[in-house]
């Protein structure tokens, strides 16, 4: 039973670094998704088209390449990264460039009607964004973002490839020592599914917090 | 009382306004007094909305000079040349003015007061403290202090509007457009609307630019009425000259419409 609990120790340690490249990617693809999701509805063309190139660049490239031109190319230019930060620039990219979209779809969702009480009201551009459209904005982007982040959260898996010692990397080497698939897999699924539980519950108080007192938003 | 002898605050010299092939405004002129009360009225699609979406500088135009304040509204002086109006111009401009919308248009995510101090806040640089004094100001004067907390959602149609009437008169702005403010109520939510309308008209010495389907309160309201008919003026005169005796044919049958439909004139 003793030598159980050292594997699953193991295991746990893991984990945390599962939950930093979560926490980690999923900052780095929150920023990238606004920077990209408005600069896709920028008015100047050139950041129209830098934002298109990143967002269909790395959702049209895998994650796994990804993840090795930022552990095993980049140094090659004189970046070198450690694997965690190699991990956490790869999701943070990857999933940013879908989150983007989200961004995107959120705020053209806002009625022409807010845009003509800020223009009315005399804000500028900016005002309008930050004050009436992206608070909005936001609250229908809270349930894709959920997605998004546990799609990162599943992803982060492929950092077991740069030897990263996640979750599923801690696995692999207590099946090797071990023999066992079982526990070390059955322990992990346990995991993964408490920690994406753990970023919905999140999110949806979130959500909670941010709709009260206020309807018509949501449809 | 109409003024007289004054320099118009609206002076529109024949401005043209296309939706793709549809002319919506065609070679369209009249100016507007200071402080004058005008209603415009006219058949659905004969542009009125437009021309105040225009003069809010949510639509341009096509052709034409729109002055207000004798600074023109789409066109700035550089280098003593005349040049597309920049948006430094346009918010220059747009102080002068404000609008309230047929569906409100409130910000449904902030409170009343907040509803009522961002614009001064962000655009005057006013403080919280002399913005949210002045928005209790304004909130008590269309009776609504007492929901200075509540959000838009939980206000009805009535209370919304004057909420809205609220925010625009927050920016001090010299001429009012209402477009359709009572059309979206509730027939027994009219008259606290129109109450406020009133009061302003007392109180303020602020340009009103009315569009409206309310031809008792037209009637009575405004110093002066445009009927539109296809992106045209086709009478302009004082109400009573209007809805008593109308000259133009296109009026008359208008108006019999109307009161067929029910509407006090
Ligand atoms: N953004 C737009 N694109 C295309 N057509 C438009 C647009 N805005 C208005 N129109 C058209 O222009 C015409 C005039 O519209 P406008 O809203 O000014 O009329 P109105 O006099 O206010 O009518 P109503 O009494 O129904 O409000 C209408 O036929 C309308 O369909
Ligand atoms: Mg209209």
């Amino acid at each position: 039973m003793g030598q159980w609990a050292g594997y699953l120790q193991l295991i746990l340690d893991g984990a945390v670094v599962t939950i930093k490249l979560t926490l980690m990617g999923s900052a780095l693809a929150l920023v990238m998704a606004f920077l990209a999701g408005l600069g896709r509805l920028s008015r100047f063309a050139p950041v129209r088209w830098l934002a298109t190139a990143y967002i269909e660049f790395f959702r049209g490239t895998s994650i796994f390449v990804q993840l090795f031109w930022a552990y095993f190319v980049l140094p090659l230019f004189g970046f070198t990264l450690t694997p965690l930060q190699a991990g956490v620039l790869a999701l943070g990219l990857n999933v940013g460039a879908y989150a983007a979209e989200v961004v995107r779809g959120a705020v053209k969702s806002i009625g022409k009607e807010q845009y003509e009480a800020c223009t009315a009201l005399n804000f500028n551009r900016w005002q309008g964004l930050r004050n009436v459209i992206l608070p909005q904005a936001f609250v229908l982007m809270l349930p894709t973002f959920g997605n998004n982040a546990i799609e990162l959260l599943k992803a982060s898996a492929v950092v077991s490839l740069i030897s990263l010692s996640d979750m599923t990397f801690q696995a692999q080497v207590v099946r090797a020592q071990t023999g066992s698939t079982l526990f070390p897999f059955l322990t992990i699924l346990i995991l993964y599914f408490a920690i994406a539980c753990v970023i919905s519950f999140a999110i949806r108080g979130l959500e909670r917090h941010l709709t009260r007192g206020l309807d018509g938003i949501r449809s | 009382m109409p003024p007289t002898n004054t320099a118009p605050i609206i002076e529109i010299n024949g401005i043209n306004k296309s939706f793709g092939a549809f002319k919506v405004l065609n070679d369209l002129s009249f100016s507007v007094a200071p402080r004058e009360k005008l209603a415009l009225i006219g058949p659905s699609g004969s542009g009125k909305t437009t021309i105040l979406r225009i003069l809010m500088t949510l639509e341009g135009i096509d052709s034409g000079e729109i002055l207000v304040d004798g600074d023109s509204l789409y066109q700035m002086k550089r280098n003593g040349k005349l040049q597309p109006a920049d948006d430094a111009h346009l918010h220059k401009m747009r102080e002068k003015i404000g609008m309230v919308f047929q569906l409100f248009n409130l910000f449904p995510h902030k409170c009343v007061l907040d509803n009522v101090t961002l614009a001064p806040m962000l655009t005057k640089g006013a403080s919280r403290k002399d913005a949210e004094h002045h928005a209790m100001e304004l909130l008590d004067m269309v009776g609504l202090a007492d929901k200075a907390k509540s959000m838009p959602s939980q206000l009805s149609g009535g209370q919304k509007q004057r909420v809205a009437i609220a925010r625009a008169l927050a920016l001090k702005p010299k001429i009012m457009l209402f477009d359709e403010v009572t059309s979206a109520l509730d027939p027994e939510l009219v008259e606290e609307v129109l109450n406020v309308l009133w009061k302003l008209c007392r109180e303020t010495d602020m340009t009103m630019l009315l569009v409206t389907h309310e031809m008792g309160f037209a009637h009575d309201f405004a110093d002066r009425v445009l009927f539109f008919d296809r992106g045209r003026i086709v009478e302009d005169g004082k109400p009573d000259e209007i809805f008593r005796h109308p000259k133009q044919e296109r009026t008359q049958a208008f108006l019999k419409k109307i009161i067929a439909a029910g509407h006090r004139v």
